[in-house]
């Protein structure tokens, strides 16, 4: 597990992470939000290393993470960069030495790599001759190389097309399948598709953390009513209800005082049902009431 | 900007001990591929070789002496002179070429198909020359003409010419037999300072661009976060060196095939210890302005800023080139002493004498204190901009430590 503990890091006078304390699990996929400037890519910068904090620690399993540690880390930086100039598979074989992997074992990963993204063509091609879909697909790949023991992506996704994000969400499925992965996006509905574990941050702070079932659960219980044909409206009149919307025959509502058994009771003996079920809070809303 | 320090201490006991390696294999791999690399290779190797072969070739060409005489009496003295034209500067040869007349001779001399004219005056010969006059023929003439005509007086007046000149022999002798051969060891220095200007400079060059070229393309964010930053640089550093020390020995193994199919292989006795100080210097030399060049290159964020960030390793090369060429002898002692400059000037001066061994050891002594001090300051100076990007960062903010936490 990789973890934060009052992970600090200021510029002077402003601090731009504040204490944070985070979670990352293995075999879960936890998705890291917040507006621009929350925070996001500095704390990423620091889980790897590649930034100091200015106070706190980060521990993985348990232990203060050391560059031994770091080194088998996977890492894909917000501002890409690859060797414009390397062929592609010779720059996929250095930074899997560079993690630690022999030069066959590295070679044997990234044609692997190279062909899930169908750049098995492209393996002696210079880099920059390469499409930016490409690129970043390059990119992915040196940070799966050295068959990774976290990952740390920050908008892994963002640029791609979305036949291009399925098959790295595939991809990560299947390598990061019992590995910490963190990764940022601003994509809130690929968040909420992908994520087990969700950070929401914002000016430096975390403001909401968890499993996403139990965050989108949080609050009031919400139910989607829609009847056959009739109305909805006379559902305002219901006492231990907040009716939050009403459309034609579909209700949204959020129980207050009455509960679920009594709700569906009642809806039943005064109109036709075609459907009462529990509403999820979209991800957008849980991140808008977070950030409030 | 630093990294976590533990991950530098702690370096030999966490596996990224041998990392430098790989660095250094990606930076010789890479360059040995490159064409422009290649050419420059080649254009210096070139430029050596053509140099001695040249001027080994004008050595030998028009050694042959052209004198116009007109009389019998002027052939005779040529054809005795020629032996102490030799004996003078190996090599050398005069030729008596008979015209009718004084006139005849002059116009010989004017028209270049003869290099000097010896004719009748009044007060016994004259050496007539174009615009000047060569000075071994000259020289070689003018004694055989007076012992010639001295012998003819002697004989004339009765004199015992050898009684006449009886301890008036003076030999030569040198403290310093090494000192000779001025023409060559003046060239051989040449070259020595010729190399190690472009080679160092070069690859200086180089290893600034590289650092660059990595902020820039921000691959560095992905090596800083496998790498520590110190093994990126002893890789840049070891990957440089290796190549130019490569470069230089391909140069200097050069100079003497050339030196010796142009026949002089004599010569590269002469020469030849200080070459073997030359590579020496120079690989200590290099690496105390590795890490000027890459803390040079760290410093400037794109590769238009390399111009003014590489300014004090370029004054560094370019200072000592200038006094090589131009400093007089008390001068060059003294910096040769110097660290860094000495790793130019040092060879220089053993190419063109002998050098007390003390001067010598201070030398290396003074430039391997300076090398281990620059990389140091250097590294730190590295890690600190390194992960630095936007503006090009000035020296003073590099070399000051808390400048790095901010």
């Amino acid at each position: 597990m990789l973890e934060t503990h009052a992970l600090t890091r200021s510029y002077g006078d402003t601090v731009v992470v504040d204490h944070i304390d985070m979670q990352v699990r293995p075999g879960r996929i936890t998705g890291f939000v917040g507006a621009n400037g929350a925070g996001k890519t500095t704390t990423m910068r620091m889980l790897m290393g590649v930034l100091a904090p200015s106070s706190g620690s980060v521990l993985w399993n348990g232990e203060p993470v050391g560059a031994a540690d770091r080194r088998r880390f996977g890492y894909m930086p917000e501002e890409r960069g690859l060797y414009p100039r390397m062929k592609v598979l010779e720059q996929l074989i250095y930074f899997g030495r560079l993690h630690g992997v022999s030069t066959s074992d590295a070679r044997e990963r990234a044609t692997k790599l190279l062909h899930h993204f169908g750049l098995a063509e492209r393996t002696d091609d210079l880099l920059d001759t390469l499409s930016l879909g490409n690129q970043q697909r390059v990119q992915i790949a040196a940070a799966l190389v050295h068959r990774p023991t976290a990952l740390v992506l920050d908008e892994p996704f963002s640029g791609l097309d979305p036949l291009a994000v399925d098959s790295m969400v595939d991809l990560l499925r299947d390598e990061a399948a019992d590995l910490p992965l963190l990764f940022s996006s601003h994509q809130l509905e690929l968040v909420e598709r992908l994520c087990d574990d969700l950070v929401i941050l914002a000016e430096g702070r975390v403001v909401a953390a968890g499993p996403v079932d139990e965050l989108s659960r949080r609050g009031a219980e919400r139910y989607r009513v829609e009847l056959d044909g009739e109305d909805a409206a006379w559902l305002r009149d219901v006492r231990g209800v907040n009716v939050v919307d009403v459309d034609g025959s579909v209700a949204l509502l959020d129980l207050d005082g009455l509960d679920a058994a009594d709700l569906a009771r009642t809806i039943v003996e005064r109109s036709p049902v075609i459907e009462l079920s529990r509403a999820r809070q979209p991800l957008s809303d849980i991140f808008r009431e977070a950030i409030r | 900007m630093t990294t976590d320090s533990s991950a530098a201490e702690t370096n030999s006991t966490d596996g990224t001990g041998g990392l430098w390696r790989i660095v250094a294999e990606r930076e010789i791999s890479t360059r040995v591929r490159d064409k422009t690399f290649i050419i420059s290779t080649l254009v210096l190797l070139v430029s050596v070789v053509a140099t001695i072969v040249i001027t080994g070739w004008m050595s030998d060409r028009d050694h042959d002496r052209q004198v116009a005489v007109v009389d019998p009496a002027g052939r005779a003295i040529v054809e005795k002179a020629t032996d102490l034209a030799a004996s003078i500067d190996e090599g050398t040869s005069l030729t008596a070429r008979t015209v009718e007349n004084v006139k005849a001779a002059e116009k010989m001399v004017s028209s270049g198909k003869a290099d000097a004219a010896l004719v009748p005056s009044d007060g016994g010969y004259q050496v007539v020359g174009d615009d000047e006059i060569d000075e071994v023929t000259s020289q070689a003439l003018s004694a055989t003409v007076a012992s010639a005509v001295l012998n003819q007086n002697a004989r004339a007046m009765d004199v015992d010419l050898e009684r006449l000149q009886a301890g008036t022999a003076v030999d030569e002798r040198l403290l310093d037999p090494a000192a000779k051969d001025a023409g060559l060891r003046k060239l051989a220095a040449f070259l020595f300072v010729l190399v190690f200007y472009v080679t160092a400079l070069g690859f200086g060059m180089t290893i600034a661009q590289s650092v660059t070229q990595e902020k820039e393309s921000r691959v560095v964010e992905i090596l800083a976060a496998a790498v520590p930053i110190r093994a990126l640089l002893w890789g840049k550093i070891a990957g440089n060196t290796v190549l130019a020390v490569a470069q230089v020995l391909l140069t200097v193994a050069a100079g003497a095939i050339a030196m010796v199919a142009t026949g002089r292989g004599d010569d590269l006795r002469i020469v030849g210890p200080a070459m073997g100080w030359y590579v020496i210097f120079f690989v200590l030399g290099f690496v105390a302005l590795a890490s000027l060049w890459s803390v040079a290159g760290s410093l400037a964020s794109r590769q238009q800023d390399l111009q003014s960030t590489t300014m004090p390793g370029q004054i560094l090369l370019f200072a000592p080139y200038i006094l090589a060429v131009t400093a007089g002898e008390g001068v060059k002692t003294v910096v040769s002493m110097l660290p860094v400059v000495s790793t130019m000037m040092m060879p220089v001066r053993m190419a063109e004498g002998a050098v007390p061994a003390w001067q010598v050891a201070v030398a290396i002594l003074t430039t391997v204190v300076a090398a281990v001090l620059m990389v140091r300051v250097g590294a730190a100076a590295y890690e600190r901009t390194l992960l630095r990007t936007g503006d090009r960062i000035r020296y003073r903010e590099a070399l000051t430590p808390r400048v790095g936490t901010s």
